[in-house]
């Protein structure tokens, strides 16, 4: 192995390393791959030099009009939790079935999986969810694990139902690996995968994990009763009907998803439309002072916050590949017995155990970079369902422990009847579903690639 | 190139000791010796800690300014689909003017965004450190690596503006914005923002460190 290839290796260690001691993700990949370019540029591995190309490709990062959707859809997010949709959501879903055993809990998936197709953030959900489900699961006798599991699960789903911030993201950094993967065949005129294809790609896979979860909940509360109690009485006067509180996700859903898929607007497009939308929602119920200051600052942070670690991933991508990392990772994944299956499993598990430690955006900034145009070169790998996977994937590192975001959202605001090792085993069987369907998926691509191809192809 | 990095980093170092060593130094002579006067090495103490207020405020200022450009960006695109699609109208002026609005809320923000805490941290261990050890790892992290990443980056990106300055690059399209070389203009004020909170970060962590105050 040449000298430059033990250094990029080392590299990818020592970030992974300097990451667990908590000082800013985006800093620490920035500022240490920074140091190894100095080693390499010292010992002749690779010349300082390539890092004259930094400034043109941050440049390209912040006037990619893909991306202009993210502070769109995290503005949209930031003034639906703002305007309390959620909890008027979870109140009329618990009335609506919290007659039925199990009830709460099935509705608290409905929710979420509602919630998730129209903000695209997670924390929000997890804490709305946290402080209202919770509490009421708790009152009517439910299992605190399944409880707290049951919360946790639903407010990731977020992530995988589009829009989704992440499948933004994800869809950005596919697209570019495609096209290199593309290119390193010798195909001069590449095709494209859209931020559009993996929504579209996505929306089947996501009802299959809501009706894994709604299934397991029914398990449940047909085999362990006591674990899911129905309510006994119909709790206070609903304050709005069904219909009016379904009204305002609903109609932001139809409008921003449905634009998207049937190929009227762009992602951008649609999210501006989101936002403007969310507005006039929020508008209705706090009044514009109060509103508007801290959702911009808050939308502003958020999206700094994840540009800002691109930044740092484009200087890792950019010394990593300098020191001829990729093409090491493309040999590695080529020379993995059963060829394309092999790889792809390889890289799958890595994202799991990768999700443990980093969140999605992380991973996707500096995962799919290293490893998409090696494994996009394979045959039979379909870049929608290779996405869809990733982010199926990705979904679960948001609750497994001890890391998962959500669970620390949910920590912040559980009551103090539930615990940690609550919420920990309480996920567990989540997690599990979230790997059967990895498995679905795997063995039935179509899952993910059905919807894109009958609507674009 | 690597020698300007080393000197770079041979200077972040001495700064490193002079914050550290110095308050150290002058809280043992107070303990010792609480007659002597020590005003000295105080006075640079607090105008470390003047310094890191004012970066603070100006970081805060331009960040919560940048901040009302999301709304902005989120109007004017709305703006933009609205006349596309019910008057099929379009202006390459107005959709690059988005694109500056969102160029300029990420960069501008930043900063700002780092004082507030907002950018995330692998907080497995953080999260149970003690105060002091979370101070360190905020100076040592300020000092290896925010400081040389954003020092580079102004220096790489410095020339990479002046370039566009010195023919006042305009948009390649010939109704857009030409005000290009501003857009990339952003990248060196990014770097250099961000290398000053870094200063305030540095200054109070090593302020926690000294156990002063």
């Amino acid at each position: 192995m040449p000298f430059a290839e033990v250094l990029a290796v080392v590299m990818v260690v020592a970030v992974c390393a300097a990451l667990f001691a908590g000082y800013p993700v985006a800093l620490t990949l920035g500022g240490v791959s920074l140091a190894f370019a100095a080693i390499g540029h010292l010992t002749d591995a690779m010349s300082f030099g390539i890092l004259a190309a930094l400034p043109q490709r941050i440049f390209g990062v912040i006037t990619n009009d893909v991306l202009l959707a993210v502070p769109l859809f995290v503005l949209m997010g930031v003034l639906l939790e703002q305007s309390r949709v959620a909890e008027e959501l979870i109140e009329s879903m618990g009335r609506l079935f919290g007659k039925l055993r199990g009830g709460l809990g099935i509705s608290t998936v409905l929710v979420g999986a509602l919630l998730g197709a129209s903000t695209g953030v997670v924390g929000a959900t997890a804490v709305a969810m946290g402080l209202i489900v919770l509490p009421a699961m708790l009152r009517h006798n439910y299992d605190p694990r399944l409880a707290a599991g049951a919360v946790a699960a639903s407010a990731t789903l977020t992530q995988i139902i589009p829009p989704s911030t992440v499948l933004v993201l994800l869809g950005d950094q596919l697209n570019i690996a495609y096209q290199a993967a593309q290119l390193a065949q010798g195909k001069f005129a590449p095709d494209a995968i859209s931020v559009a294809d993996l929504f579209a790609g996505a929306i089947v896979p996501g009802l299959l994990l809501v009706v894994l979860y709604i299934g397991f909940l029914i398990a449940v509360a047909v085999f362990r009763p006591a674990a899911s109690p129905a309510m006994a009485a119909v709790e206070g006067q609903a304050r709005t009907s069904i219909v009016n509180v379904l009204f305002a996700p609903v109609a932001l859903i139809v409008a921003v998803l449905g634009s998207i898929l049937w190929g009227i607007a762009t992602p951008t497009e649609a999210a501006s439309v989101g936002a403007v939308g969310a507005l006039l929602l929020s508008v209705r119920k706090v009044p514009l002072k109060t509103l508007l200051r801290p959702a911009a600052e808050k939308t502003a942070q958020i999206t700094a916050m994840i540009f800002v670690i691109l930044f740092g991933a484009t200087m890792f991508s950019l010394v990593f590949r300098a020191l001829g990392g990729d093409d090491m990772v493309h040999s590695a994944l080529t020379a993995l017995p059963g060829g394309a299956g092999g790889a792809m499993l390889a890289v799958m598990f890595a994202v799991f155990l990768l999700g443990f430690v980093m969140d999605a955006f992380e991973i996707i900034f500096v995962v799919i970079p290293i490893v998409g145009p090696a494994l996009l070169r394979m045959p039979g790998i379909d870049p929608v369902w290779f996405g869809i996977m990733i982010a199926v994937n990705l979904q679960t590192s948001y609750m497994h422990p001890p890391l998962g975001p959500t669970l620390f959202y949910l920590r912040g605001v559980a009551p103090p009847a539930i615990t940690t090792r609550h919420i920990y085993w309480g996920v567990v069987p989540f997690v599990v579903i979230q790997l059967v369907a990895l498995v679905v998926l795997w063995f039935v691509p179509w899952f993910a690639t059905a919807l894109p191809q009958a609507l674009y192809r | 190139m690597v020698v300007v990095v080393m000197v770079a980093m041979i200077v972040i170092v001495a700064v490193m000791m002079v914050v550290v060593v110095v308050p150290g130094h002058a809280s043992s002579i107070s303990e010792s010796a609480p007659d002597v006067p020590s005003w000295q090495p105080l006075g640079l103490h607090m105008a470390l800690l003047a310094l890191a207020d004012r970066i603070d405020r100006l970081n805060r200022a331009v960040g919560r300014a940048a901040a009302w450009l999301c709304l902005a960006v989120a109007l004017l695109q709305f703006a933009l689909v609205v006349a596309r699609y019910v008057f099929s109208l379009g202006s390459v002026w107005l959709t690059e003017a988005v694109i500056y609005g969102h160029a300029a809320l990420i960069t501008l923000a930043a900063a700002w965004t780092l004082q507030a805490g907002g950018h995330v941290r692998v907080d497995v261990f953080f999260e149970r450190a003690s105060p002091r050890a979370r101070a360190l790892i905020d100076l040592v992290g300020s000092l290896l690596l925010l400081l040389p990443f954003m020092l580079v980056l102004l220096w790489l990106a410095w020339p990479y503006a002046a370039r566009s300055w010195a023919i006042l690059e305009r948009s390649r399209e010939a109704s857009g914005l030409p005000l290009v070389f501003l857009l990339k203009t952003l990248i060196p004020v990014f770097a250099a923002l961000m290398a000053l909170q870094g200063v305030a970060q540095a200054i109070r962590a090593a302020d926690a460190l000294s156990g002063r105050r």
